[in-house]
């Protein structure tokens, strides 16, 4: 019967549900809220209890109060409390017991419970309920099966299985798991007798489902409290394969309590057993796998409206992708999430970390930049940080990045106060990759001062950070301030116990630079000594160039084989699973090899293995400036000038901002009479613009000026080119970064 | 495959020679009999702890009447603790270490129960050793414990990488159908590499060391079912060394998913941030054995193939099942310290896994009692 007070809540509940929708991105409340619901729901169904509530019994139409049999039960007199029961209600003696079991087990006396449920032989009454088979067997059509189904006696199979569940929840109670565990497994057991079929849909009444489901919920419960994690696994793998007619929170729920088992036990579920795969199905052979999946399947419930908004689901696959170097798939998966879940900013932000963390800088930067808009969230830290650092890759928004760390810089106060010196460190980067790209003098070099200036200030708030003092490293060698420099290289390679090869090299090349070959040397061989074979590509041709410019060049050409023979077993053998990060970073590709093997020769004259290769090198690139650029200089060591002119052209088409071939160009230019060295003039202002510390560029414009008489000007040129060769690498130190 | 002929060699070198410069007391017969029955599994560990007792100062005599020594010397608190003192003192990591030495040994005895015991102090030998790498303090004797776990764990796995194949809902799987007609079965699948194929490695490269680490830390995963809480408290701890961040800034990090909403609110708190010393942490924490001196000192690189499987050790800290509340406190104080240390780096795949582990934590603590197995109280009992 509805009451008035029933009724009022049928409005409330509606009302709540209207509200729930609305209120879905506030996850927390609405899911306190749809629990109100539920509690509503149950007490409508079975009137409501409260506390000091007197209880009454009701069965076969009739009713009575518990109080006279409460007491007789305190007395310890069971039986008399069930005849007393079986009169008042005709109830057979299961009956009574079971009513009996169920008002223990609600006062919260689990012992007197379990001692009411001793009194029944439950598994007795299981086999009574099991169909014959002799009656089963012989049915050919399928409606004589479906028959015998409906011979199952529902009302005494609610009865036991009821009772056995009950037991496992005293026993639960009791702290007995174990013990519990096992009737509860006794539950899905019997269900399994009672009905072959699995559980037929809508021909099940609404008491036995309930137990059903609820047994299936409790049993891996039960396991993992009791602390046995394997048992736990089978029970929840039996929750999910077998045919119990789950709802669909009930699923979702032992499918979530699933997956963070998986993820957070520490225990190796193996595969699922042979007799669960179905053929071409998608079949997790570990943790991680069987998790994900799981998670996935849950979050497309949740976008299909199946089961209700929980935030954690995607926290959980968070995790696990992210493990899993997955953050790609992680973004598809938060792109699919219905709009009005996550306030938009916090769906880019997120967004923007999957791409990023997938390599995808462009696609997380145009994200950023949305959330970072002056209507948007415009000082959200992380993402003012992570812009910045992405800029700070790119010289052509290197500029853009220098306002995000700047607003990084002057957000980071309060709490985030210790994430200033991130800020300047990333100003830095952003100013020195933009003075890269700058169009004057004046501003590259205020750039350059500007950049260090803040690198030097983040590195007094985080003295500890050794990529500061790398990147600082860096810095001051392109300054060409070599013994600040070696400082920090050293500082590096100290902090991080020499465990980054960028380190050694940077060192190796900053001595170098210092024209202190030996030490460089030293510091190669200590260098290949801590890096295991497969990783030594870069420091065998660093080694190489030490070895040139050591003048030996028999030793270089050694160690270029030894490079070569490592190049070809690394991409014979480098398949998907070898590569590791450290190793992509470090892989010499074989192009770079053989060109600079061809310009080893060439400078040998040996014009012939030059153009062999030469030749190699193309094969693996066919159109690059590098190897126009060598071309030429092997037309011209032969004398071709006409053909090597072609070259540096044709390079410089491909490349216009290429400038060892402007340099070349205008060294040929200006041996051609004084007509061409205003044109060789421009070409090398132009390569001084890209490459201010280019010191052949310098040297070729004194000459030009020595020849057009301006004997000042070519001693200034002379003069910068020297103490530019003095301190040159044997690569460009941006080659470390 | 990688076949690099120096580096196997050196690998038997450096066997041989710990082997050779050993003094153990194990008796020959018992080295020799590599048979599993428990007898002999039971005079092994009987055997290991009392060389054991040679090292240090007392042995509970409970220990070697154990009818399973093993398993009473993994879960003996007062030998642990001993132990664990003696790997922070400065000299703990010598080549001749003692206590290293006899570490090594009982990994070698491929005795499972013996192996567990070792494992159990992974957490101590690898926060020393990498926070002692840049120190110039000896460290042979942890490297030669690091370099016998990830040979075993290179044996276990016959070299081969860890791999995940990320699913795809397109493709009907074990859990659930779909309409789509199944398409080529490998399409769509994406392979992820969780952990690289292993090499042999006989001396630990610098440039490898991560990896080492790493990969015995995946190994203690593996097993860390079986770990004593207190071994993962230390790792815990450990964990906050090696991130240079006490992360104290986001203890409170609420669990909503509005960043706006936390930022302002931290920046009402603002000004009040000062880095604290957990002083009693500092203690444990200085693993050189000096106190070490201010936040950030034990402050290591941090790349994938270590964070990675810190990250998973740290998550079934805080989310397994049966939890214990003190490794909970200890295991999110970690986790905001990574937090904190992967803002600093801006990993932006460490601030995910970080970031939702907070997150997961903080609901965890709020989640109520609701229990959907529990049956509603009724006024009415009713068949």
């Amino acid at each position: 019967m509805l009451t008035w007070s029933s009724g009022v809540k049928v409005v409330m509940h509606c009302k709540l549900s209207v509200e729930w929708i609305r209120d879905r991105d506030k996850g927390e409340i609405c899911e306190q809220r749809a629990r109100e619901q539920i509690v509503v729901n149950q007490s409508m169904e079975s009137g409501e209890y409260e506390e000091g509530m007197e209880v009454e019994f009701s069965a076969n139409g009739n009713s009575m109060k518990a109080t006279e049999v409460q007491a007789k039960l305190d007395e310890g007199n069971i039986q008399e409390a069930e005849s007393s029961l079986r009169e008042g209600l005709s109830l057979n003696f299961e009956e009574a017991r079971a009513l009996l079991g169920k008002l223990e087990y609600q006062r919260g006396n689990l012992e007197g419970a379990l001692r009411v449920f001793d009194g029944i032989d439950l598994q007795a009454a299981i086999e009574r309920l099991q169909p014959n088979l002799a009656e089963k067997t012989p049915s050919k059509k399928g409606r004589s099966r479906s028959d015998s189904q409906h011979t199952v006696p529902q009302h005494a199979a609610t009865l036991v299985l009821d009772a056995i569940y009950l037991k496992a929840k005293s026993l639960q109670k009791l702290g007995r798991l174990k013990e519990a565990a096992n009737e509860c497994n006794n539950v899905l057991d019997a269900v399994e007798k009672i009905f072959h079929q699995g559980i037929p849909d809508a021909q099940v009444d609404g008491r036995l489902q309930e137990t059903v489901s609820q047994s299936v919920e409790l049993l891996p419960e039960l396991w993992k409290q009791a602390g046995y994690p394997q048992e736990a696994i089978s029970a929840y793998r039996r929750a999910l394969l077998s045919q119990w007619n789950l709802d669909n929170d009930c699923c979702a729920r032992i499918q979530k309590g699933f997956a963070v088992f998986l993820l957070y036990s520490g225990v190796e579920a193996g595969p699922p057993s042979l007799g669960a795969q179905v053929e071409g199905s998608y079949v997790p052979k570990n943790n991680l796998e069987e998790a994900i999946l799981l998670l996935m399947i849950l979050l497309r419930k949740l976008s299909l409206g199946k089961t209700k908004w929980d935030s954690s689901l995607m926290e959980h696959l968070t995790f696990a992708l992210s493990l899993c170097n997955q953050t790609f798939v992680l973004a598809k998966q938060l792109e699919e999430i219905m709009p009005g879940v996550y306030h938009r900013v916090d769906r880019w932000n997120s967004l923007a970390l999957c791409y990023c963390g997938a390599g995808q800088n462009q696609e997380a930067l145009n994200l950023l930049r949305k959330s970072l808009h002056k209507h948007e969230r415009p000082e959200e830290l992380m993402a003012l940080l992570l812009a910045a650092k992405i800029c700070s890759e790119d010289s052509y928004v290197a500029a853009e990045g220098v306002g995000y760390a700047q607003r990084a810089i002057s957000n980071a106060q309060g709490l985030d106060e210790h994430l200033k010196g991130v800020g300047l460190r990333l100003l830095g980067l952003c100013l020195g990759k933009q003075a890269k790209v700058s169009s004057s003098d004046f501003e590259r070099s205020r750039l350059q001062s500007e950049a260090l200036k803040s690198l030097n200030e983040a590195i007094n708030l985080e003295p500890n950070n050794s990529d500061l003092a790398f990147e600082l490293g860096v810095h001051y060698a392109e300054h060409r301030n070599l013994d600040t420099a070696l400082r920090y290289a050293k500082k590096f390679i100290d902090q991080t116990g020499g465990c980054l090869i960028k380190g050694w090299r940077l060192l190796a090349l900053v001595l170098s630079a210092q024209q202190r070959f030996s030490e460089a040397h030293v510091v190669t061989d200590a260098a290949l000594d801590e890096t295991a074979k497969w990783e030594q590509g870069p420091l065998l041709r660093l080694k190489a160039k030490l070895k040139i410019s050591e003048s030996l060049p028999m030793d270089a050409i050694e160690t270029y084989r030894n490079l070569l023979a490592l190049v070809q077993a690394q991409r014979k053998s480098f398949g998907p699973l070898r590569i590791s990060l450290q190793v992509e970073d470090d892989k010499v590709n074989e192009f770079e090899v053989w060109h600079g093997l061809s310009d080893l020769y060439s400078s040998l004259s040996y014009w012939k293995d030059a153009e062999i290769c030469l030749s190699k090198a193309r094969e693996l690139k066919q159109h690059s400036a590098e190897t126009l650029h060598a071309e030429g200089v092997i037309f011209e060591g032969q004398g071709q000038i006409q053909e090597a002119l072609a070259a540096y052209i044709d390079c410089l088409l491909l490349e216009p901002c290429y400038v060892p071939c402007k340099i070349l160009i205008a060294a040929l230019l200006s041996k051609m009479g004084s007509t061409a060295l205003p044109v060789a003039r421009s070409l090398l202002s132009d390569a001084l613009r890209i490459d201010p510390s280019n010191r052949k560029a310098w040297y070729y414009l004194g000459m030009i000026h020595r020849d057009d008489g301006r004997i000042g000007d070519a001693i200034d040129c002379f003069q910068a080119a020297s103490m530019l060769e003095e301190s040159d690498p044997i690569e460009s130190f941006s080659s470390v970064l | 495959m990688s076949n690099d002929p120096s580096t196997s060699s050196t690998a038997e070198d450096h066997q041989d020679t710990i082997s050779s410069t050993t003094t153990t007391t194990t008796t020959p017969t018992i080295t020799t009999s590599a048979s599993s029955d428990h007898s002999s599994s039971r005079s092994k560990a009987q055997s290991t702890i009392q060389s054991l007792s040679t090292i240090l100062p007392s042995l509970p005599p409970s220990l070697a009447s154990s009818s399973n020594p093993s398993r009473s010397l993994l879960h003996d608190h007062h030998t642990a603790s001993n132990i664990s003192s003696l790997l922070r003192l400065p000299d703990s990591g010598a080549g001749d270490n003692n206590l290293c030495r006899w570490l090594y040994d009982t990994f070698q005895s491929s005795d499972n129960d013996l192996q567990l015991v070792v494992l159990r102090f992974l957490p101590i030998i690898a926060g020393v050793y990498l926070s002692r790498v840049s120190l110039r303090i000896p460290i042979a004797g942890f490297e030669a414990v690091l370099l016998a776990l990830y040979a075993h764990e290179t044996t276990t796995r016959a070299s081969q990488a860890i791999t995940v194949n990320v699913p795809d809902l397109s493709h009907p799987s074990l859990y659930h159908e779909t309409k789509a007609p199944i398409k080529n079965n490998s399409t769509g699948l994406n392979l992820a590499v969780i952990s690289p194929s292993l090499e042999p490695y006989g001396t630990v490269r610098s440039t490898r060391r991560a990896r080492i680490v790493g990969v015995a830390l995946e190994l203690y995963y593996s097993k860390i079912c079986e770990m004593p809480v207190q071994s993962k408290i230390e790792f815990c701890e450990f964990c906050r060394v090696w991130a240079g961040q006490d992360g104290e800034m986001y203890k409170e990090m609420t669990g909503s998913s509005s960043g706006s909403s936390s930022t302002n609110k931290r920046k009402e708190e603002g000004g009040k941030c000062e880095v604290q010393e957990d002083g009693n942490d500092e203690n444990k924490e200085g693993g050189s054995g000096k106190a070490a001196v201010g936040v950030g000192m034990g402050r290591i690189p941090l790349p994938w193939e270590l964070l990675q499987p810190v990250l998973r050790i740290l998550g079934h800290c805080l989310l397994c099942p049966n939890q214990n509340k003190e490794l909970i406190d200890k295991a999110s104080k970690a986790c905001t310290s990574l937090y904190a240390r992967s803002m600093h780096d801006i990993n932006p795949k460490a601030i995910l896994a970080t970031r939702s582990l907070l997150r997961l934590t903080n609901t965890a603590a709020k989640d109520d009692i609701f229990d959907p197995t529990e049956i509603p109280k009724s006024r009415v009992i009713s068949i």
